[in-house]
């Protein structure tokens, strides 16, 4: 939409000087017996200058020329953003929009043009890459996650979307280690755990869908786990599992996290034994839960048995259900 | 960019004024309106905004702040739940009524994946687009046009008083002449569109402060906590929001002049005397 492109009437040079020296309209009433100030060779202005809005005289092919550009554009504009509203709607919100049997013609033709759901969907993850790039930039090892008193506690719900396992999975609860420097893999009970240092810390839990809540957990820091287990070499990502996770139904199904290695050497980065100082519940986690405050609620999985360390991305429970893969806060 | 000028406006000092319609001649008389980046913004806002609105409904849906204790009257526990009930007949929702308001104004109740993906990339359109506006208002010198000046406070009330009487005194037939403003916009617009950005910037920076708690505390810290920044996205959500009706009302009403400038960036109406000294 700049000047420079635009077709010109052959005129003289001296006549694509904006002439500025035009005085105001108001002043035209006031000051019309005065002689006119003789015409500055006023710079022209910049591609930014706000104009003064004062009439000016312009040729009408020009003008004309140079409204139907900019109305072709506009058209274009809109054009192209109910193309991309119609391509980017969920599925569910064009049937009711426009009927299932127009949705599915106008579907047919958007196809055709290259606007397919592959592509919808391959555009979208493309934001959340983006977006998760952009979080993993912001991320620094070094900040610590915002601390509170154990007195500023909220009410923290359990907000699984699946049954909560029962008790009987704590007495041979183990947890699993493969993907070692050693090449062994290793099963540590509780007990060999706690030789761990205890940690204490009151942080936010943040969950995607909006809420959030101050809670206070205890354990051992994921970073003296991999201390002590170094990974392989080359590992840059912990696959995190819990086999023993329940469905609605109150059926196994196994959920599993991606964790990159930089957040579990975070010193605040917790595989939390205890919470509000007791040892964690069923509900919460037991034996013990993921506890990493730098990531949103989803990450931190509960009743954790198996830790796999690998030098590409595992998969992520809610990543294929069409959530961010990093989920850094 | 703007028509560029052949010639002064008053070439001789002693002419008198020219009609503003000269059909017949080559050239015609018109006045520069808006700047290329501001029509530019302006129409790519529209959309992103309206999406954005959609979009952020479907997440608030999933978690929403402005709560009350169960009614079993209504069967609610949230107040846009409660507007759902009260618009339901109007937007003739199918379903669960107490859904209407993310039904119709929004992607639907339980789409948080694909809300959350979508609001991601607009957000990143908005920022774009809000950098590009504030580049051109910066470089241009547009601002000046939008900051609040002494004599707005009188000004206000002549506008109210105007816009107040539009119509009744078109129906009694009275004449009913519009303020006389020497400026490019006159005290509520200029407090609206000095509003608007200020909204916009808010709307960022509480939407960074919910989304990187974590990394940007310093901006969760500025907001006072994480759920006040929530209240203050969602307050400048409606703000926004609330703009755009009366400004479509007020824009189309003005007539084809003001909404063709927003397209072309000039206006033909050439007033021999300031703004709407009638």
């Amino acid at each position: 939409m700049s000047a420079p492109d635009e077709p010109r009437e052959p005129t003289p040079p001296d006549e694509d000087e904006p002439v500025e020296s035009a005085a105001p309209e108001e002043d035209d009433e006031t000051e019309a017996a005065k002689p006119a100030p003789p015409a500055p060779a006023a710079p022209r202005p910049g591609f930014f200058a706000e104009r003064p809005e004062v009439a000016v005289e312009v040729p009408r092919r020009r003008l004309a020329a140079q409204s139907r550009r900019d109305f072709i554009l506009f058209a274009a504009g809109v054009i192209a953003s109910g193309l991309g509203a119609w391509w980017l709607l969920p599925d569910r919100r064009k049937a009711r929009l426009v009927g299932t049997a127009a949705h599915d013609r106008l579907d047919t033709l958007a196809g055709r043009v290259g606007l397919s759901r592959a592509n919808r969907e391959k555009a979208l993850n493309g934001a959340l890459t983006f977006d998760d790039d952009v979080a993993e930039a912001l991320y620094s090892k070094d900040r610590r996650v915002r601390t509170y008193a154990t007195s500023q506690r909220t009410p923290l719900k359990n907000n699984y979307h699946g049954r909560t396992p029962g008790p009987e999975i704590l007495p041979g609860w183990t947890l699993n280690l493969t993907g070692l420097a050693s090449g062994r893999d290793e099963r540590l009970t509780l007990d060999d755990l706690r030789r761990f240092p205890h940690h204490e810390q009151t942080t936010r839990l943040v969950c995607v869908e909006g809420w959030s809540a101050i809670a206070w957990w205890g354990g051992v820091r994921f970073a003296d786990l991999l201390a002590a287990f170094p990974p392989a070499p080359g590992a840059r990502w912990a696959a995190l599992r819990s086999a023993v996770s329940l469905d609605g139904a109150g059926r196994v199904e196994p959920y599993y996290v991606s964790i990159d290695l930089n957040t579990a050497r975070h010193p605040q980065a917790l595989l939390a034994t205890h919470q509000d100082g007791a040892p964690l519940s069923l509900a919460h986690g037991a034996p013990m839960r993921l506890l990493v405050p730098m990531k949103l609620g989803l990450k931190n999985i509960k009743a954790l048995t198996d830790i796999a360390y690998a030098a590409d991305e595992p998969a992520d429970y809610w990543n294929e259900r069409g959530y961010s893969k990093y989920d850094g806060l | 960019m703007y028509p560029a000028p052949m010639e002064p406006a008053s070439p001789t000092p002693n002419a008198p004024p020219r009609p503003a319609v000269r059909e017949n001649e080559a050239t015609a008389r018109v006045v520069p309106k808006h700047h290329a980046l501001v029509r530019l913004t302006h129409w790519v806002n529209f959309p992103t905004l309206l999406g954005l609105i959609a979009t952020g409904l479907s997440i608030y849906w999933a978690s929403p702040v402005f709560k009350h204790a169960f009614d079993p009257a209504t069967g609610t526990r949230e107040w846009m739940q409660d507007i759902g009930r009260a618009i339901a007949p109007l937007v003739r929702a199918q379903g669960d009524p107490r859904d209407a308001v993310y039904e119709f104004f929004g992607l639907g109740p339980r789409q948080l994946a694909v809300a959350l993906r979508l609001h991601w990339a607009l957000a990143y359109l908005f920022m774009v687009n809000g950098v590009v506006y504030l580049i051109g208002l910066a470089a241009g010198g547009g601002w000046r046009a939008l900051l609040p000046r002494p004599s707005d406070v009188r000004e206000t009330f002549a506008m109210m008083r105007f816009y107040l009487g539009v119509i009744p005194m078109a129906l009694l037939r009275r004449p009913w002449p519009h303020p006389t403003i020497t400026s490019k916009y006159n005290a509520l617009q200029r407090a609206a569109y000095f509003t608007m950005p200020i909204a916009g910037a808010l709307v960022i920076l509480s939407g960074w402060a919910m989304h990187k708690p974590v990394q940007l505390g310093w901006l969760e810290r500025l907001f006072g906590n994480y759920d006040n920044a929530r209240i203050v996205h969602l307050t400048c959500m409606v703000v926004l929001g609330g703009f755009i009706v009366p400004h479509v009302i007020l824009a189309t009403a003005d007539g084809w002049d003001t909404l063709r400038s927003m397209v072309t960036g000039w206006s033909a109406r050439v007033k021999e005397e300031p703004h709407e000294r009638a």
